[in-house]
């Protein structure tokens, strides 16, 4: 394997596995709007919020944070952001611009309230930004370069024997060569976390890990419900897992056997390099988008009998290890691990083309989720709205 | 290939890949090498007893425990929801 592969090199030095031009809504009440202006101009990915309006305190924050964050994801070579009013649009686009993203702005502030407006106004700009984008060319860009997201969705039996652990063997990979894996979902540490914290860099990490679930695990209970009416869902059961216990420790090896360098926010952007932890949802969609806004490139999920929820901003490889999902799905799953469930390979050698899938798919090689228009973004709330 | 995988030394079950009629002799490997005869019908994925746990005892997985013991579980049992129980998450 070599050190580099072409990908696009940003202005700051961050590298995008992708370069798209994405159609931002900042705001639900624009989101008809930033929808039509993402249709009617091709080579764009559109992300629209549902919310933005009476937010405060950590759920206006974490709101901001995702938007800021998925803007300037580093596959994003330039954004077009649309809201409702100019400060707001303004003081999001500066934090964008910032990276050194591309950033144009409509506000229907700007075209007193007509939406129809704001819209024709949006597919020029956008029309620009593609334009501007289309001269990006790939480069040889350093591995350590990558930031990789890795969730699994839909879990079964085989996700803990081998879909996970192929992802682990793969993370651990990708940090020796000097890049960066974020492991999320912390309710999936609930029963592992000690595992997690034994590999903590520090002892303040360690205790940052085993609060986080704390707090997760006390959060239901608070409320008077039993978290084993919840997790493992209705497909883990089926799939034969128990107990959350049992999900955990098949869900943490995703995670590979490299220290914990650090517990992130959702959607917080790690400080360095190496394996990070992102104290999150264990709801897919959300947690992804705490990923990508964080500034993962790439996504590696693993499910057993399937699952098509990718990310819009970021490729998701789609793996599973059960021997008849990739049959049963093969314009779903871009890796199929099953070779390791039927004894038929070593796991060390089906890591190996793994990684060479990854490395391809970082060099410009099509998910089917991308093909097939799965990608989609989802925002944590932190908050009822006023 | 194996009827069944025990992933560690320490585990109480093991996984079947693949689907276990009752009455089967199921030949272990991996972690354990054994054969048990399976006293229900085992879906692939699924968990098989390695040896007898007491009720309200420790159930391992990974070498890890994954939740405890529902009621008395016998070598061959089918362990899933029926029988075993997570430890964790419970209402205070």
């Amino acid at each position: 394997m070599t050190n580099t592969f072409p990908g696009y090199l940003r202005r700051d030095g961050r590298v995008g596995v992708r370069n798209h031009v994405l159609v931002l809504g900042i705001n639900g009440l624009a989101g008809a709007a930033t929808r039509r202006i993402g249709a009617a101009v091709r080579a764009t990915v559109t992300v629209a919020t549902p919310y933005g309006r009476g937010q405060i305190g950590p759920d206006a924050a974490i709101h901001r944070r995702q938007l800021v964050g998925l803007a300037s994801n580093p596959n994003v070579a330039g954004a077009l952001l649309v809201g409702v009013d100019r400060k707001a649009l303004d003081s999001i686009a500066s934090e964008v611009a910032a990276t050194g993203t591309m950033v144009e702005t409509v506000a229907l502030d700007d075209v007193h309230e007509d939406s129809q407006a704001l819209t024709a106004r949006g597919i020029a700009l956008a029309a620009r930004l593609v334009r501007r984008a289309s001269d990006d060319r790939r480069q040889d860009c350093p591995l350590g370069a990558l930031r990789i997201g890795v969730e699994c969705g839909h879990s079964d039996a085989t996700s803990g024997l081998a879909a996970n652990p192929l992802v682990g063997r793969v993370a651990d990979r990708i940090v020796d060569h000097g890049g960066t894996i974020i492991l999320g979902e912390t309710l999936e540490w609930l029963g592992a976390e000690h595992l997690l914290a034994r590999r903590a860099a520090t002892p303040e990490i360690a205790r940052a890990v085993t609060d986080a679930v704390a707090r997760r695990e006390a959060y239901p209970a608070s409320l008077g419900i039993d978290l084993l009416g919840n997790n493992p869902g209705e497909e883990n059961i089926r799939g034969g897992l128990s107990t959350i216990e049992e999900k955990s420790l098949g869900a943490v090896a995703k995670g590979g056997s490299r220290p914990v360098e650090g517990v992130l926010g959702h959607g917080e952007p790690p400080a360095g390099q190496g394996l990070f932890v992102m104290d999150g949802p264990g709801y897919s969609p959300e947690s992804i988008t705490g990923f990508v806004a964080a500034g993962a490139q790439l996504v590696l999920f693993t499910t057993g009998p399937g699952n098509s929820y990718c990310s819009a901003v970021a490729p998701t490889i789609k793996i599973s290890a059960h021997p008849k999902t990739a049959a049963h799905l093969p314009e779903q799953i871009d890796f199929d691990g099953s070779a390791i469930i039927a004894g038929a390979a070593h796991a060390g050698d089906v890591a190996e083309r793994l990684l060479d899938h990854v490395m391809a798919t970082a060099s410009g090689r099509l998910t089917w989720g991308e093909i097939l228009g799965e990608g989609d973004e989802v925002f944590l709330r932190l908050g009822p709205s006023l | 290939m194996c009827d069944a995988l025990a992933l560690h030394r320490l585990d109480d079950v093991a996984v079947a890949l693949r689907a276990v009629a009752r009455g089967e002799t199921v030949r272990i490997e991996g972690e354990q090498a054994t054969c048990v005869t399976a006293s229900a019908e085992i879906p692939m994925g699924h968990k098989i007893a390695l040896r007898g746990v007491a009720a309200g005892a420790d159930v391992r997985k990974y070498g890890e425990i994954i939740g405890m013991a529902r009621m008395a579980i016998a070598a061959g049992d089918h362990v899933h929801v029926h029988n075993l129980v997570s430890r964790r998450g419970k209402r205070t």
